[in-house]
Formats: structure tokens, sequence, C-alpha cells
């Protein structure tokens, strides 16, 4: 008993130390993506905090030195092409090492674009949208089932919310009480060609959940002063039904000329642009 | 009354109902179909049963996570349904992970005869054969429909069970004449021509193979993926002749693994694929009709091969 008295007895998270992790994970997508030539990096700057505040903070329990602790929460990246905000944090949490993260997308390697479940860390081979949710209700079902305590979190794109298979999921989720599920959507309102608004829109978007039969609550996804109490939701006792974080993030964050332009959904900078993205998150170093 | 025999999915899932109440790990998933068969797992392992409702993209997924958690999973649907509805899930989720989950679709070709195309069975082959790591079963009967309950639960990939509604008569009697590990049966030896076939239409492979005028041998190829090629090129090049009988788009199907191994061999036999051409059945009516009509009953399938030995005497 004292034991899980401990364990509940979590650190308060800093802060400071965090919007500095955050800034460091901004510096190594882009440090990735240069080096290999590709990746997303708008879309996995729009996803920055929201990924250190689950992995450093105690919410999202893990074991770097047992990856496949069976009572792990389980974390599905369902907006796989953003696997690039994931590597550099499984790296500083111990799950492979640095020197991976060099090798990102070249001849030989061990880190894709899209993150496979052979990778230390990884529990779901992530690339294609729309998957994730189904995935984690079954992981979320079998701990109900089993009346094991891990949680699952699943990160979705808004975009990705297109994917009827998503809504399936959530039909699923709700019906079977999936409490243990938590679906946080990087709800930056653009995906690859545009603007949702201007082609499928997918507004009223928090009604929808809600009218799904989800608990449904909105953060600022930039702000850890607003993530963290939105993930304390999580922890409620009381909640019965599956829990939808919508955190409003800006796609290509940190870096004013990628900032909600679809054109840098794929795009790595290069010349008098990479010097720029160099120094406006520079910038954030002097905060 | 007379009682009404049993099926494959009948005696598929009475079996896995038996084995479901030993291991709780089992979970059986449907999305919104079987009715009288899946009673006993509805009524008496609630815990272990689950209508996915008409969700079959969603159902594989959760049937992925749950084999994640260690589950042992089998998904249920008609054909078309399970296997083409949520393609691209089985592909990433079940083999991209090669997570051992069960498909077991029902309505093998024009089983649903009366329903039309929409519930044809006659890609199913070609899709899940396509997919890396999964295991494909094509029982003929209930004998075997039964054994694939014992066979998918020790699997360890991805599977797809293709049932029919119909188990009778049977083709094999006993049990220790059909053998997991050869992946087909040697039905009839035939020094001439062998006809290779799958599934039910084993009975009209068996009837033509009768009514011809040859020496004609007939295998059953129930395990159509991993195809036991090496073991079917011993008995196949000693014939003339060889022909293969599904109920299938013959694009794809078993006919394409066999022109595959023929098409390697130094001195090989003629190859006839019949099945049913790359259209849609659009007519209604029995299954023995449907079949008559696309040249698939034993009379239709004798003179074909007939014609063809002819004008390739």
């Amino acid at each position: 008993m004292k034991k899980e008295k401990i364990k509940k007895k979590a650190k308060k998270p800093d802060l400071e130390s965090l919007k500095s992790k955050a800034l460091w994970l901004r510096k190594k997508v882009l440090d990735m993506a240069v080096n290999c030539g590709t990746g997303h990096i708008a879309p996995s700057f729009s996803c920055i905090e929201i990924v250190v505040a689950l992995y450093y903070t105690s919410f999202l329990k893990t074991n770097p030195k047992k990856p496949e602790w069976k009572n792990r929460d389980r974390f599905i990246l369902s907006k796989g092409h953003a696997s690039l905000a994931l590597y550099p944090v499984l790296a500083d949490l111990g799950f492979f090492p640095f020197s991976y993260l060099d090798r990102f997308g070249k001849n030989n390697n061990y880190l894709g674009v899209h993150a496979e479940n052979e990778i230390a860390g990884i529990d779901v081979s992530v690339g294609s949208l729309g998957h994730g949710l189904s995935i984690g209700a079954g992981l979320a079902l079998a701990a109900k089932t089993d009346k094991k305590k891990y949680r699952t979190v699943v990160l979705a794109g808004d975009g990705e919310c297109h994917e009827g298979s998503v809504w399936e999921a959530a039909l699923f989720a709700a019906s079977h009480k999936l409490n243990n599920l938590i679906l946080i959507i990087d709800y930056n309102r653009l995906s690859a060609m545009g603007f949702l608004k201007d082609y499928q829109d997918i507004e009223p978007f928090e009604k929808k959940w809600e009218s799904f039969g989800w608990d449904s609550i909105f953060v600022n996804g930039h702000s850890f002063e607003s993530i963290l109490p939105g993930l304390l939701e999580a922890n409620s006792p009381g909640r019965k039904a599956p829990l939808a974080i919508i955190a409003k993030t800006i796609k290509g964050k940190g870096v004013p000329f990628m900032e909600n332009k679809p054109i840098w959904h794929y795009r790595v900078p290069k010349g008098s642009k990479l010097a720029a993205a160099r120094r406006e998150l520079t910038k954030g170093d002097n905060r | 009354m007379k009682k009404k025999k049993e099926g494959m999915r009948e005696v598929f899932f009475k079996e896995l109902f038996k084995l479901a109440k030993k291991n709780k790990k089992i979970m059986l998933l449907s999305a919104d179909i079987g009715a009288q068969c899946h009673d006993d797992f509805r009524k008496k392992l609630k815990n272990q049963y689950i209508n996915a409702g008409v969700a079959e993209q969603n159902m594989i997924g959760v049937a992925a996570g749950l084999a994640m958690a260690g589950k042992i999973v089998y998904v249920y649907s008609i054909t078309p349904f399970v296997t083409m509805r949520c393609y691209e899930q089985i592909r990433v989720d079940l083999c991209g992970m090669n997570l051992p989950v069960a498909i077991v679709s029902i309505g093998a070709g024009l089983d649903y005869s009366t329903l039309g195309f929409t519930h044809h069975g006659t890609e199913d082959l070609t899709l899940m054969k396509a997919l890396p790591g999964m295991a494909v079963y094509s029982p003929c009967d209930n004998t075997m429909a039964k054994m694939l309950v014992n066979e998918t639960y020790k699997g360890k990939t991805p599977q797809y069970v293709r049932l029919d509604r119909r188990g009778f008569p049977l083709i094999y009697e006993k049990e220790k004449d059909i053998d997991f590990q050869q992946g087909f049966s040697h039905l009839k030896k035939g020094k001439d021509l062998y006809i290779i076939s799958t599934g039910r239409m084993l009975l009209n492979a068996l009837d033509a193979a009768k009514r011809l005028p040859l020496d004609c041998g007939v295998i059953d190829l129930f395990r159509v993926k991993p195809f036991n090629k090496d073991n079917l090129e011993l008995i196949l090049k000693k014939v003339k002749y060889v022909a293969s009988l599904e109920e299938h788009f013959t694009d794809g199907g078993i006919g394409s693994s066999v022109s595959g191994l023929l098409a390697g061999l130094k001195h090989r036999p003629l190859f006839k694929p019949i099945g049913l051409n790359n259209q849609f059945c659009r007519s209604y009516g029995s299954r023995k009709y449907l079949q008559n009509i696309c040249g698939l009953d034993a009379e239709s399938v004798a003179k074909n091969i007939l014609n063809w030995i002819s004008n390739n005497g």
C-alpha cells in the first residue's frame, strides 16, 4: 500500500524544464529532417508540447530498460508522420542510442519517416491514418477485461478525422465505456493541402465527440500550463467515458514562416530558409 | 421435421466455443452476423464475444489491439466485408505487425447465390494470398472446418479461413486423412491429368474426374498459403495435363499459384485454369444454377477439359 502511495505522489513538473525540452525537441526535429533531406517538420512542431508533456511528466508510465513491460501505458502516434517528434524523446529516455537519430531515413537505418513497432518504445506501427484509435480501443478493452491498470493514449491529427474508421472507433470506445482510453487530437485545423474548413469541414468538432458519447475538453496544445491540467482530467476517477483532449495547436509552431502554411507540411528548409528557421529556434533559448 | 444439416460455420464455432470455455484468452468478434452459430458465445461467454457492429475496419483494428494485449482473436463476417472493406487494416495492423488474428469468412465463391455480387467471395483468395505472413485456408467440408479451429488456435501469424455455408457431404470421413503440414491432399491418383481444386468445388472436381475418359487425378489444395510448391511439383510434373478449378476469379486464385509452379518446370504439363472469368456474376438463383451458368458444374468442367485436351493432343 505504501509503495502505491509513493508512486501516486508524483513530482510536480517543472514548467521551465518542460519548455526547454520542447525547444530542444524542435531543434532535433529540424536537424534530423535536414540531415536526411526529408520528414514532416511542421506536423511534428504542431505536437511537440503534447509529446513532451506525455513523456517528461509522470503521466505516461514507461520503462526504457524494459520496453515490453506489461503494465506500461500504451502510446499510439496515430498521426504517424510526426514520428520525428517522438524519436529524439525515446533516445533521450534511453529506449535506444542517440546515434540512431543521425541515421534517420538513411540507408540501412533504424528509424524511418513513420515509426514501426520493431523500434524499442514504439507499440504500434504507424503511417496510415485512421488506424490508431481502433487499435487503442482494442488495447483499452483488453486492459478492462483483464483488470489491468495501464492506460492507452492515442495522438491523432484533426485531418486524420476525415477517415471514417476514426468514427467507427469512436462509437466502439463509447459503447464499451473505455474510460481508460485517452485520445489527444492535434487540432491545428490544417491537413496536407490546406485548411479543413475550406474543403472538408470537421466542425463543430467538440460537439461531434460529445455526441458520440465521449467526454471532451479543449486545451492550448502549446502551453504546458493548459496541457497538464487537461491530462489530469484523464485521471479523474469518476469518468465513465473515453476522453478526447482537443489540443488547439499551430502547424509549424516555433518557426513563424512555417506556421499555418500548408506548403511546409512535407518540406525541409534549405539555405537562407534553414538559417532563418535555426535563428527562430535559437530565439527561444533566451526566453 | 428433417433436421437441417450443420454447415462449416456451425461446426467451426461449436468447436471454437469448446476451446474458448477452457481458454479465456480467446475472443470472437463479429461484424453483426452469425445469428445462430454464435448463440453459445453470446449467452455463455459474454466477456469473450463482441458484436463490433457493421464496422469492419474498426473490428480489425480492435482485434489487433486485443491480440497485442495477449488475446487470441477470431473475427468473422461475410467474405467481401471481412476481407475487402478492411483490407488496409488487415495489411497494416495484422500483417504489418504479424499479429495472430484469425479472419474467418463465410460465403465462399457464389455461396450467397441469391444475394448478388456484393456478397460473393470471388477475389478473397487473391487478396489474402498477396499479404506477407498471411496463412490462407480453404476447407472443403465439415471435417476440415472443425480441425481448422485447432490449427488456427496454434497459429502464430495472421490467418484467413474461407468457410462455405455447406460442409456436407463430407469429402474426408476421418481427420487423420487431413495433413495440415502438407497443405494439400492427394484425393485421387491420376496418370494423364490432374484437377487441383479447393473448397466445395472439390465435389465438382471429383465428379468431373469421373466423367472424363482419362486417368484423372484430383488434388485438394486446402492450405492455399503457404503453398507447398515442392511436394505438389513432384505429383504434377508426372502428368501431361493439369487443370485448376475454383469458385473464384481465375486471376490470382489457386490457378495462379499452380501456373507459377508449372512455369518453373523444365518439362511442364499443359495447364488450364478454370474458375470465374473476371466479371461479376449478375444472376440470382440457386448455387447450382449459378455454377451452371458460369461453367463450373461438373458436366461443364468435364466438357471444357475434354475440348481443351482434344485441341492440344
